[in-house]
């Protein structure tokens, strides 16, 4: 079958500076990832990039952002993101990074990786907290998490 | 008795040089432009820079001789990067704001076949 066969990278914004992640829009993501591949890569690295680029989920309060981009060049943007230091939004730069979690043909196994990685990152914030308040909303999401997998599988199975 | 098996060992070389060399001559709409080693190396540089990122400009390319006067040099890159290097040549325009265009007249993953040019051969 002929058809145009996508990759989607999901990956983490990862900062110090809590502002950083609020300030991410889709738009100064997405010019962000282009000026850094065409910094990385060229005008070569750049146009080849662009076609299929896109800018599909992007969350602000965890900073998990999912780019789309063509499979034949999904290495050169996977190699041009840890090259991406610092977010510049309204003359404000923050140090940041990005993280890649998992590479996808689809975003259904995108979603399935995330769910699965969310519950994960919840338990060890469970671990990690320190304010009672918090412990006791965190248990809280994790036992509703557990309950939903649950229906997952026994729909599944 | 039947003979005994003969054993022979075949050796084969896809790609007998890591290295390609290329022989290129730069020339100027106008006359009277000069560059020394260092300068034609940037232009070099920078021709890779612009079409295929700081990536590819770090590749190993060498300058195994230049020549001031008619602006040619015999060029050594690894062989991953000869169509990098090729091709942002063959795109490079001006230098300071003059035309300039890269001739390149030989190309072979062998320096001695650089040596001899039967194009350049003056028959008497």
């Amino acid at each position: 079958m002929v058809r145009f066969k996508h990759r989607y990278l999901l990956c983490e914004l990862v900062s110090d500076d809590p502002r950083c992640r609020l300030s991410l829009d889709d738009r100064v993501l997405s010019s962000l990832v282009r000026d850094t591949i065409a910094r990385v890569h060229g005008t070569f690295g750049a146009a080849a990039c662009s076609i299929g680029f896109a800018v599909r989920y992007l969350n602000a309060y965890t900073g998990i952002v999912l780019l789309r981009c063509r499979k034949e060049f999904c290495q050169l943007v996977w190699s041009a993101l840890p090259f991406i230091t610092c977010l510049e939004n309204k003359g404000h730069r923050y140090p940041c990074f990005f993280n890649t979690l998992h590479v996808g043909g689809t975003i259904r196994t995108c979603q399935k990786f995330l769910i699965q990685y969310n519950r994960r990152q919840l338990l060890i914030l469970l671990q990690n907290c320190t304010d009672e308040g918090e412990r006791e909303a965190i248990q809280k999401s994790v036992t509703r998490s557990c309950l939903l997998e649950e229906e997952e599988e026994s729909g599944n199975g | 008795m039947p003979a005994p098996a003969a054993t022979y060992e075949r050796v084969v070389y896809k790609n007998p040089s890591e290295y390609h060399y290329m022989k290129v001559c730069l020339e100027f709409q106008d006359c009277g432009v000069g560059l020394n080693a260092a300068q034609f190396k940037q232009l070099l540089i920078s021709a890779v820079k612009d079409l295929f990122g700081e990536v590819d400009a770090a590749l190993p390319l060498d300058i195994l001789t230049y020549e001031e006067k008619t602006l040619s040099a015999i060029l050594r890159i690894c062989s991953s990067g000869l169509v990098k290097l090729w091709s942002s040549l063959t795109l490079l325009g001006s230098y300071k704001g003059k035309k300039c265009a890269f001739r390149v007249m030989q190309v072979s993953p062998f320096l001695l076949a650089l040596s001899g040019n039967s194009r350049e051969l003056v028959l008497d």
